[in-house]
């Protein structure tokens, strides 16, 4: 062959793959034209967002959290489970090798309710019908989750075994009605409440998003394999509620508002350094029966009555015009300001005192005519007014919780806000003017902080993936509200009003509180009331030396057992401090404690005497007193050999035990195990008992124990 | 300034050079449009992310291309046999040891570096230097079956075969190439018949081997795919999606950047790439991508054309043949002309190694079309021996 020739083949079969290239370009322009152009209305219309879309996934919300880290509010996730039947990967040889067996899971696991030949029936029916979206179960756990994804064909995943799973949650509350308001909820159409509310933007997380696309019957099904952007789960808050304090102020609440049959209550304990609310508790009576049904600790202003003496007092104080040894004519119990009468709570036949003695037995009159001689007869109202607000009374809290009422102070002389010329008397007794609970307790929180205005706040930080990222501290409202002067009388005042005056039937040894009462009547406008309603209220702070806590406690309508606040409101506040001081005994002062180290560096044992056996070994090894114990029977006593050593005590049976030495607890537990009647008196541990020990028992004999 | 004195530098068809530099840019564009899914966007974007990365690649790419196109293409006849080995080598590890991804095992890893490279992307390469330098050194005995048709041919099906299992488009596009090269460089037409039935009897002989061991062979998707293509005639979900998308651009498109349809293509920076282009770019986007790759395909012709049987030419048709194939087959899937092949549009789409061998392609094409044209204006002046074996 000649190279021309040869030349020439390779030239011609270039020329022919040539053509073919050529060919092919010119057919793919051609393709291009006919989808973009000739078909291009089609496909355009189908590529309507109708047709696919992306469609959120929500994230999973944030729990709010207990100070300690305790779950107050989480999403409990559940899931659907659906199968899409046409899945590209589900072959009808894969479909009918495995619908038998699916069909038996199904029937013994899901729903037993229906044979595995319905479900088998079903399945095929459905297939047969091009269902991409069968609902096979709902509301499923993750535990049954896992064990769905095992099921036959399911086990295949989203492609070749059709499986759907789309997760949802539901909110739910561990600690149910515990400041269950305060926690509030977010619910799709309604006015979002409290925490769940306010902090929403952070619990809701950033919701995902996930291509749908429509199916016959308008269904919309995810579309498998593109890009899909994970929803990111909600932060946490953890708010500066303490549970266990939450539950004591809750109980406390729900008992007094049992004891009165009251309409409702509210109580909230407040960290006095921080302005923390460490409890807040909200019951009223429902149709279905007691309920956190609205924040009236946040939301509801009212008149506070009595507790606003505080305010009064103060300001005369502040404004120098008075001191709690003024002399005020009490009248006997009621005077008149123009037309109307105003009475202290009961007629008491009291005349010339002190401002000091108004103030603590919460005199109407005393107070009112103070406030009325001070400002109203010398036409400066307004002082009175201007130095109220610089007690911050006329502003809210700016708590986190949406909804907070608006306290009323009025203006002085204002027509605006129908000032009268009894309005200043009234106002000064906690009348013609509205605070909330909230707003009454930052006031007396100040007054224990020494002066010093917190703001209340309920949440401490933002947490996401276990780390803070925003944390909330306390805020100081004011430095000083008035000169230390006024605050150290205002806190001597409030000691007295628990000491001598309307608290002092619910004073207390173990430690010493400070707090005013209120009692104000509701209806008072009307005139003819067959019951007159009332909201009974206290006020105050422990310990009165130096304050831990500060606390509100105000029950409305009260309808038996009294309706006073010293009756009805301050039970429940010296119930919540006693249960303070026992959760925290942190917080009660050392009874023995001394400055003097003993000279001669001897040891002074705990006079422990005896008891039940684990209960002091666990106390001694709580207060970290080192002692030694044979660990021995039910029973032990103290001997002192050089260090403390419990020994094994044994009673017999049939013999009065000597008690003497033990706590009541424990005398009791003996002796009425003895089937003996004990009576006691005092506190403290047995000191005498009345039938010597060794002397045989006769059933159902009494005995009387004296403690000290 | 800088740039065109470097284009003035330049050797080599001018065409191809701005085929390669036209593509680079489009290559960005397009990667940056379609890596930016709403997704990504919505998340603060870290669609810059991929374009720097692709923007690197493709600058590396670019810098291989100036390499290779400076290295004198016999070179690579050199190198050839060596190359084969090294090839089949890590085809057969490939297969074996490879990093499986989507259910394939196309990658292996390279130690030390946290790289992974696709060996099919360097066999393919290897392979057509190697049938290159066979067919133009076997001119004398070219329609000779023991002398010429069985060394070109098995190295071919041995790659083809190695390659198919994991990667059944490119072993096919492959096979093909070699197939028309052995055509264009004069082989009896009764073997490239015989080599038809050879094709389809490899295919048959992995469907059994498929049918064996299902580890070793993604039978399924390739029936899934198939069975989408001719039993729905407007294509399945993606190919729908595409469509939309190129109907969605009309003629001039909607803007840089713009793209819908990326957000329901899958890969929309690799296999459907090319819908996203007529998407922002409109037909006239479109158009222009099959014209460069129909320039460079010309242009190949070319320089075979003139000099005709050297290795250079055959080499240079070859890889030519490899790259065009592909990005015609690519742009068919988009175009529901073809079932899905999974198989990128060169230079073009989002890669790593694909897209620096294709420029190392590129660039041998380049050192061809540069010595031809000198040897073409030398001639007159000094008689210049080829370096090719071979006798006019």
């Amino acid at each position: 062959m000649k190279e021309t020739t040869k030349k020439r083949e390779l030239l011609g079969r270039l020329y022919i793959v040539m053509v073919f290239v050529v060919l092919t370009a010119l057919m793919l322009f051609g393709k291009a034209v006919k989808i973009s152009v000739i078909e291009g209305d089609r496909w355009r219309a189908k590529g309507d967002s109708l047709y696919l879309k992306f469609m959120p996934v929500v994230a999973d919300r944030g729990d709010v959290l207990a100070a300690d880290g305790a779950l107050l509010a989480t999403s409990l996730p559940f899931f659907e489970i659906r199968m899409d039947l046409k899945a590209d990967g589900l072959t009808d040889q894969l479909f009918a090798e495995h619908v038998d067996s699916l069909a038996w899971y199904l029937s013994k696991y899901v729903n037993p309710n229906f044979s595995p030949q319905y479900f088998r029936n079903h399945l095929i029916k459905r297939r047969a019908k091009g269902d991409r979206y069968l609902l096979l179960a709902k509301d499923v756990n993750y535990e049954m989750l896992g064990k769905v994804k095992q099921f036959p064909l399911l086990r295949h995943g989203p492609y070749k075994g059709g499986l759907i799973v789309e997760r949802q949650s539901r909110r739910a509350k561990p600690y149910q009605m515990l400041a269950n308001r305060t926690i509030g909820y977010v619910r799709e159409d309604v006015q979002p409440v409290g925490l769940e509310g306010s902090f929403d933007q952070y619990l809701q997380g950033e919701a995902g998003k996930r291509l749908m696309q429509r199916v016959s019957g308008g269904t919309w099904i995810p579309v498998q394999d593109l890009s899909e952007l994970e929803p990111l789960r909600g932060d946490d808050i953890r708010t500066t509620i303490d549970i266990e304090l939450q539950d004591v102020v809750h109980e406390s609440l729900m008992q007094g508002l049992l004891r009165h049959n009251a309409l409702y209550g509210t109580a909230i304990l407040m960290d006095v350094k921080t302005g923390a609310i460490r409890a807040i508790s909200n019951i009223g009576a429902t149709e279905n029966g007691w309920a956190e049904d609205y924040n009236y600790a946040i939301g509801a202003a009212n008149e506070p009555g009595s507790t606003f003496k505080v305010a009064s007092m103060m300001a005369m104080l502040e404004d120098g015009l008075a001191t709690p040894d003024t002399r005020v004519d009490l009248e006997k119990g009621k005077t008149r300001f123009y037309r109307s009468d105003m009475y202290d709570s009961r007629m008491h036949g009291v005349e010339d005192t002190t401002l000091r003695y108004a103030f603590e037995t919460s005199s109407n009159v005393g107070i009112a005519k103070t406030v009325n001689e001070l400002y109203g007869k010398t036409k400066n109202a307004d002082r009175f007014i201007e130095r109220l607000k610089s007690f911050h009374v006329h502003e809210k809290t700016g708590i986190e919780i949406t909804g907070e009422g608006t306290p009323v102070i009025k203006e002085a002389y204002s027509q605006k806000d129908h000032w009268s010329g009894t309005t200043l008397p009234w106002m000064s007794t906690g009348y013609e003017v509205k605070l909330t609970p909230l707003q009454t307790l930052r006031l007396f929180n100040a007054i224990a902080n020494d002066g010093k205005m917190m703001k209340p706040y309920l949440v401490s930080e933002v947490i996401r993936d276990g780390k803070p990222v925003r944390q909330f501290g306390p805020t100081i409202v004011d430095g000083r509200i008035a000169s230390a002067q006024t605050i150290r009388t205002m806190q001597d005042l409030l000691l007295g009003a628990v000491e001598r005056g309307t608290g002092q039937y619910q004073k207390t040894d173990q430690y010493k509180f400070a707090g005013k009462t209120g009692t104000a009547r509701v209806d008072y406008y009307m005139k003819d009331a067959p019951r007159k309603m009332y909201q009974a209220s206290f006020a105050g702070y422990f310990p009165a030396e130096d304050p831990v806590y500060s606390c509100i406690v105000l029950i409305y309508d009260p309808k038996q057992n009294g309706y006073y606040g010293s009756a009805v409101a301050l039970p429940v506040f010296r119930e919540i401090a006693d249960k303070c001081f026992a959760l925290k005994p942190e917080y009660t002062p050392p009874v023995n404690e001394t400055d003097e180290a003993r000279p001669d560096g001897e040891l002074v044992f705990a006079d422990v005497r005896e008891g039940y056996r684990t209960d002091i070994e666990d106390v001694l090894e709580y207060i970290g007193v080192g002692f030694s114990t044979t660990r021995d029977g039910e029973w032990a006593e103290s001997g002192q050999e050089g260090e403390l050593m419990l020994q094994k005590k044994e009673f017999s049976g049939g013999e009065m035990p000597d008690v003497r030495g033990m706590h009541l607890r424990d005398a009791v537990f003996l002796l009425e195990n003895q089937g003996v009647t004990v009576h006691c008196e005092g506190y403290g541990k047995v000191v005498t008992q009345s039938i010597r020990p060794g002397t045989p028992i006769r059933e159902g004999v009494r005995i009387d124990l004296k403690l000290r | 300034m800088n740039a065109i004195s470097i284009y003035r530098n330049l050797k080599g068809d001018k065409a191809i050079w701005i085929v390669v530099a036209l593509l680079a840019v489009l290559s960005v564009l397009a990667v940056y449009s379609s890596t930016g899914t709403m997704a990504f966007q919505y998340r603060g974007g870290h669609t810059e992310i991929y374009l720097i990365k692709h923007g690197l690649i493709v600058a590396l790419g670019l810098f291989l291309t100036y390499i290779s196109y400076m290295l004198h293409y016999m070179q690579y006849s050199r190198l050839a046999p060596l190359l084969m080995i090294v090839s089949i080598v890590l085809l057969v590890y490939t297969l074996f040891f490879g990093t499986e991804l989507n259910d394939a095992r196309r990658w292996i890893e390279i130690p030390g570096l946290q790289l992974s490279f696709q060996t099919s992307d360097f066999a393919k390469m290897a392979l057509i230097i190697f049938v290159a330098r066979s067919i133009s050194t076997k001119q004398e005995v070219i329609k000779d079956f023991n002398s010429a048709f069985l060394p070109i041919i098995a190295p071919v099906l041995i790659t083809c075969l190695l390659i198919a299992p994991a990667d059944l488009s490119t072993a096919a596009l492959l096979f093909v190439t070699c197939v028309l090269m052995m055509f264009i460089g004069r082989v009896s037409l009764k073997y490239i018949g015989v080599l038809a039935g050879f094709g389809i009897m490899g295919i048959a002989f992995l469907i059994v081997i498929g049918t064996l061991f299902p580890e070793m062979v993604r039978l399924e998707t390739w029936i899934s795919r198939l069975n989408e293509f001719f039993v729905n005639s407007d294509g399945g979900y993606q190919i729908q999606q595409a469509k939309i998308a190129i109907a969605d651009g009309g003629w001039f498109g909607v803007g840089p950047g713009n793209s819908i349809q990326r957000n329901y293509l899958p890969y929309p920076y690799a296999d459907f790439i090319y819908a996203i282009i007529c998407e922002e770019y409109g037909l006239v986007g479109g158009f222009t991508i099959i014209f460069l790759y129909l320039l460079l395909f010309l242009k190949c012709v070319r320089i075979v054309t003139r000099s005709p049987k050297t290795f250079g030419a055959i080499l240079a048709m070859g890889l030519c043949l490899n790259l065009v194939i592909q990005a015609f087959a690519n742009i068919a899937v988009s175009l529901h002309l073809v079932p899905v092949t999974g198989l990128t549009l060169p230079l073009v789409s989002k890669g790593g190694t694909s897209m620096l061998f294709t420029c190392i392609s590129l660039g041998i094409i380049l050192s061809v079309s540069r010595y031809i044209e000198q040897a073409s204006k030398d001639v007159g002046k000094v008689e210049i021996k080829d370096l090719n074996a071979d006798h006019h």
